[in-house]
């Protein structure tokens, strides 16, 4: 009995649905029947007209009628599809007074805005592949959602007649429309999933303006790491050794007139070169931390761990060894998780777990602390999110208030 | 004493044999990558060996390998490591086998030259020499912070010298206190800690060592 109504539930939705899909998908054909049943009507020159306006009707449709389509099979079968249709850039104004959209110079914003609205979906590939879709759907998932209402079309007709013929040909029809009516929306899915999706050509696109927006990231943080290096060396070590050789030197001068002021200077440059050396580990130790180099990632967490006000926990599968530069973000990622849990989460406690899957590295560090991490642009967390985006690498965050803040980090590598 | 020195970089390498030979040392041998240190160790067991962390073939703990390599084929053998940054993680691993005869210095301990020298010494007699850096970590790191709240300023100090090999002669001298209260303080903080004191005062080292490197 329970079988029994679930299965008309799922007639009755599945009839709804397929008269959805045959609505949805004759929108565009409606349009262009109407246009030839308008020129037919009032004959003569009135075909150009009603083609143009055909036409025109076609390009305006064809991006919200995919819209529905999308949203259709993202409700129905949880299936989302990515429009991958183009961003627009930004548009700005020049010093010129006129304002550049990406394409052309225009006299004022809402000009420009316009302008670029058109070319951008004159330029999409996903505008053409829109069109091919109005084409495609009504012919195929279209065709087959039609089969259920059609049924019943031919049954309300031929039930009304009181002759023999006619009412085989109704209850027929009854049988089909029921019989078809959970399966006849189906189609619409795979034909979406096929037809729909971006093209490669439009995934490889996107890729590409995330790669460059990527490269100029790394650039502009490389070209500051490299001047935060350059200053400390030019205000730390080498001025220090310019005043250890003038210390030197003074002392030669002095060593037989006054040798005890000779000594004395010798003791400060003594000083002076442990101080640089102090000065010097630092900034290697920023740059690249030399337990990474001797020891790897596993080691060097452990090491970071140990010297963490922390009582912090490290569990690894093994000594995993990955490319250098991998190891080095997600020792400074994990570096920074860790200064945050006692700057500003004040845990005491933190545990770090690394494991490898069959596409990466997974590194989680879990604190116990009041939690409520957000990430602002320009700090610490986004900077690390954008170390790991260089490898594809991701981060994802849990931090409610009230804690515990729990993060991940995952960058896929071949060279497990 | 005799003495195997290694250390991949030639300038420093010389100057450590020079400074061994000033202060009446004999430098048996010689080493610049991990394998030579560790032949040169099994074929001389000097009385202590000088090795260097970072250095050839591989450019990473070639130096620290040996060293442990060399000391699980002969437990005990004296050896102090220097290296140009020093790791509480390479320090618990020299520590580990708790059998003493263990230093781990930061390069530049070698600019005081009397200090360097007694501390080979005292590794030498089976005794530890850990770098101050090592050690202030090591009492600052997230468990062993907790247990160390109860002690008084001086015995902190106190500890942290110990901690890194001083007797308690020469833990009075550093602090300018007299032996007698130097004993005194460690008596109580060994009281506090809950360790056994004990007369020979390589051991105790290592038990003030062990209880720090208490997970």
């Amino acid at each position: 009995m329970r079988q029994l109504g679930s299965w008309v539930a799922s007639a009755c939705t599945g009839f709804v649905r397929a008269c959805v899909v045959v609505v949805v998908s004759t929108l565009v054909p409606a349009i262009w029947v109407a246009a030839v049943a308008l020129s037919l009507w009032l004959g003569g020159g009135m075909w150009v007209a009603a083609l143009f306006w055909a036409v025109l009707g076609t390009f305006a449709m064809s991006r919200p009628v995919c819209r529905m389509f999308r949203s259709l099979v993202a409700k129905w079968t949880g299936t989302d599809i990515p429009g991958g249709y183009r961003e627009p850039g930004p548009v700005i104004r020049l010093s010129t007074g006129y304002w550049w959209n990406g394409f052309s110079y225009e006299r004022n914003q809402r000009d420009a805005h316009k302008d670029q609205r058109w070319r951008m979906w004159l330029h999409d590939p996903a505008t053409w592949r829109d069109l091919r879709f109005m084409a495609i759907a009504p012919v195929t998932a279209g065709v087959v959602a039609a089969v259920p209402p059609a049924g019943v079309a031919g049954a309300v007709l031929g039930l009304a007649q009181p002759s023999f013929v006619p009412r085989v040909v109704g209850v027929l029809g009854l049988v089909v429309a029921v019989a078809s009516a959970p399966f006849a929306w189906r189609p619409v899915r795979p034909v979406a999933v096929r037809f729909l999706r971006p093209s490669p050509a439009m995934v490889l696109a996107d890729r590409v303006d995330e790669l460059t927006a990527q490269r100029a990231d790394a650039t502009v943080a490389q070209a500051a790491e490299i001047r935060r290096i350059e200053r400390d060396l030019h205000d730390g070590a080498q001025a220090r050794l310019v005043a250890l050789g003038l210390s030197l030197a003074t002392a030669e001068k002095l060593m037989e007139t006054n040798p005890e002021q000779a000594k004395a200077l010798l003791r400060d440059a003594r000083a002076g070169a442990a101080t640089s050396l102090t000065e010097l580990r630092e900034l290697v130790r920023g740059i690249n931390p030399p337990v990474l180099t001797e020891r790897g990632l596993v080691d060097a967490v452990r090491a970071l761990a140990l010297d963490s006000p922390l009582e912090t926990s490290v569990s690894a599968e093994g000594r995993l060894r990955l490319d250098p530069p991998i190891e080095s973000a997600v020792y400074f990622g994990v570096s920074e998780l860790l200064t945050n849990a006692v700057k500003h989460a004040h845990a005491t406690r933190a545990r770090i777990t690394i494991t490898r899957d069959e596409t990466g590295i997974v590194v989680e560090v879990e604190d116990n602390g009041r939690g409520g991490a957000d990430e602002r642009p320009g700090g610490g967390l986004a900077g690390l999110r954008r170390r790991l985006a260089v490898f594809d690498g991701t981060l994802e965050l849990t931090s409610p208030a009230g804690g515990p803040t729990r993060a991940r980090m995952m960058v896929p590598c071949e060279s497990l | 004493m005799r003495i195997v020195v290694a250390e991949d970089l030639y300038l420093l390498r010389d100057g450590l044999v020079r400074l061994l030979e000033a202060y009446g040392h004999e430098v048996v041998a010689t080493a610049s990558t991990g394998p030579e240190t560790l032949d040169a160790l099994r074929k001389w067991r000097p009385d202590v060996s000088v090795i260097d962390v970072r250095m050839p073939p591989t450019q990473s703990d070639e130096g620290l390998r040996a060293a442990l390599a060399a000391r699980a084929e002969l437990p005990g053998l004296p050896v102090l490591i220097l290296s140009q940054h020093v790791e509480q993680l390479y320090a618990r691993e020299l520590l580990a086998d708790g059998s003493g005869g263990v230093g781990y210095l930061l390069k530049e301990s070698v600019f005081d030259a009397d200090q360097f020298v007694d501390a080979l010494e005292r590794v030498a007699a089976g005794g530890t020499a850990i770098d101050p850096a090592v050690i202030s970590k090591l009492l600052s790191s997230g468990s062993s912070h907790r247990r160390l709240d109860q002690l008084t300023e001086r015995e902190h100090s106190v500890l942290s010298l110990m901690a890194e090999g001083l007797s308690n002669q020469a833990i009075a001298q550093r602090l300018f206190l007299s032996e007698s209260a130097v004993s005194k303080y460690t008596t109580s903080l060994f009281g506090k800690l809950g360790i056994t004191d004990d007369d020979n005062s390589n051991r105790r080292v290592l038990a003030v060592l062990t209880y720090l490197n208490k997970p």
